[in-house]
């Protein structure tokens, strides 16, 4: 155990505690209206291939607003994730990885999910 | 106190050296009227001379006896043997979680002295600091009162580590300054002593804190560690947002 | 008597999730952890399953119809409980943070958790129902 407190230790300030809660009071809005259009408005409640591309097109601030959920959910869990990996106080070589390992998760999710959504909408076209 | 005795197994954290931790079972016969501290006195004074603990003023103002009763931070000079046992029960005595132990019950609590001076409120004050000499101690911010406006008895902190104890962080988060070291920022107030702005705001600093809230629950002295980290968090918030628009 | 390199008197990773001993803060905090891991595991899990959608149809019907096996139906009502008490707690930490309503953190507490059970039963009932 280290004794002596250095001097204080970047890596984790207000600004990241700041974007985990805005993020996360956002994903409860956006939850609860992405819980209602997708499991009670849509009539089958998006259970089949066919109506969720007609849904995503006949709707563009579906997919839009996915896209913003996607956004901040992987924020949110990317940044609570780290909170977490703090908590057992790693090195920070070793944190250097990780804040790059979870930046890769976080382009490559978001890069995916956009993906995926252009994907439903253009299917077949 | 009354005349009623109880018959109590004191089962007690032992460990000397690099030996291996072990719980030794003592029983005693006490008033339950009495404090945890006089069974643990008694078991040193006619069971085991090399049972290592400590204590100091009896009255819940050095700090020092500090310990884990039945998986609980206490004070265990105020803590009444009928509250935490019954007749026939037993008594799990253990040192504090998250600090070194140094010999059965006692453990290093560097880590909250040298957080405390880091934040201008060490435990020791030089004799130059006196209230008779020069500009005495800076009281803190804010004196805390109860609603009949009288001065909270013991609303400062005395150092005893239970916060520390308690906090589900601090064992994994060893740098963590805890709750005690925030608390005394907090009184400090971020305005009156800008520089601890940056030793608050940072990964070892109130971000930490996770809201268990298992310091206020166990801080015997009103200090209230658990509201004082939040209300430090809302000073950092208030000054870094007052600095994005340009304010100093 | 001090030695820098002494080890900490800890459990490490599991004092962060027992309860013994623990008043209701504790619990709270116990509780939003689990539902942090379990959360972030389904996310991720829930995006790969997602990407069934870009294979076609027949890929993504299939998904569907395997998952309303009762197991999955049974993880899914546990993301239900997750989502629910972290979203509610997350609220409740947030306005503590801003200062707002700390000395109420139980009774606020004890209000996440009826909003959860009572959530929970409801968004249950209707999944269990339309199985």
């Amino acid at each position: 155990m280290q004794n002596t407190i250095s001097q204080p230790k970047a890596g984790e300030s207000y600004l990241l505690w700041f974007i985990k809660i805005v993020s996360g009071l956002l994903i409860v809005v956006i939850l609860f209206i992405h819980f209602l259009v997708n499991h009670y408005l849509a009539p089958e409640g998006l259970l089949s291939h066919a109506e969720v591309v007609a849904y995503y097109r006949n709707y563009p601030i579906v997919p839009i607003m996915e896209g913003f959920f996607l956004v901040f959910v992987v924020s949110h869990s990317l940044i609570g994730t780290r909170s977490i990996l703090l908590d057992l106080n790693p090195k920070k070589a070793v944190m250097r990885i990780i804040d790059a390992l979870l930046v890769l998760i976080g382009l490559v999710a978001t890069g995916y999910g956009i993906w995926l959504l252009f994907a439903v909408i253009n299917w077949g076209a | 106190m009354s005349e009623e005795k109880w018959t109590v197994n004191f089962v007690v954290y032992r460990k000397k050296g690099e030996g291996e931790p072990h719980y030794q079972t003592f029983t005693l016969e006490v008033s339950p009227d009495e404090y945890v501290i006089d069974g643990v006195e008694r078991i040193w004074a006619f069971h085991d001379r090399s049972l290592v603990f400590a204590h100091a003023c009896h009255h819940s103002t050095c700090g020092a006896c500090g310990m884990r009763v039945n998986g609980v931070e206490k004070l265990t000079c105020i803590t009444r043997i009928r509250d935490v046992t019954t007749n026939g029960g037993t008594l799990r005595i253990e040192p504090l979680r998250n600090f070194p132990v140094i010999s059965d019950l006692v453990v290093d609590m560097s880590r909250l002295y040298v957080g405390m001076d880091k934040v201008h409120a060490p435990a020791v004050h030089p004799l130059s600091m006196a209230p008779l000499e020069g500009e005495g101690i800076k009281p803190p911010r804010e004196v805390p009162m109860d609603d009949g406006k009288e001065y909270l008895r013991l609303a400062d902190c005395i150092e005893c580590g239970l916060c520390i104890s308690a906090c589900p962080i601090a064992g994994t988060a060893e740098e963590y300054l805890g709750p005690a070291v925030l608390a005394a920022a907090q009184l400090q107030g971020l305005n009156r002593a800008p520089d601890l702005t940056a030793i608050v705001d940072c990964v070892d600093g109130v971000w930490r804190c996770h809201s268990a809230y298992e310091c206020t629950a166990v801080c015997p002295s009103n200090v209230d560690p658990g509201w004082r980290i939040m209300d430090l968090r809302r000073q950092v918030l208030a000054q870094r947002i007052r600095r994005w628009f340009g304010a100093a | 008597m001090e030695n820098p390199e002494k080890k900490p008197n800890t459990r490490g990773i599991w004092d962060w999730f027992d309860p013994r001993g623990r008043k209701v803060g504790g619990w709270g905090f116990i509780l939003n952890r689990l539902s942090a891991i379990g959360l972030t595991v389904y996310l991720y899990l829930h995006l790969v399953m997602l990407g069934k959608l870009a294979q076609g149809p027949e890929a993504y019907d299939s998904f569907i119809a395997f998952a309303k096996q009762p197991l999955i139906l049974f993880g899914e009502i546990l993301v239900i409980i997750g989502g629910l008490y972290h979203g509610l707690n997350g609220i409740r930490i947030a306005l503590n943070s801003f200062g707002v309503g700390v000395n109420a953190q139980k009774q606020l507490l004890y209000g996440v958790l009826t909003l959860t059970i009572v959530g929970s039963l409801i968004f249950g009932l209707r999944m269990i129902a339309a199985h």
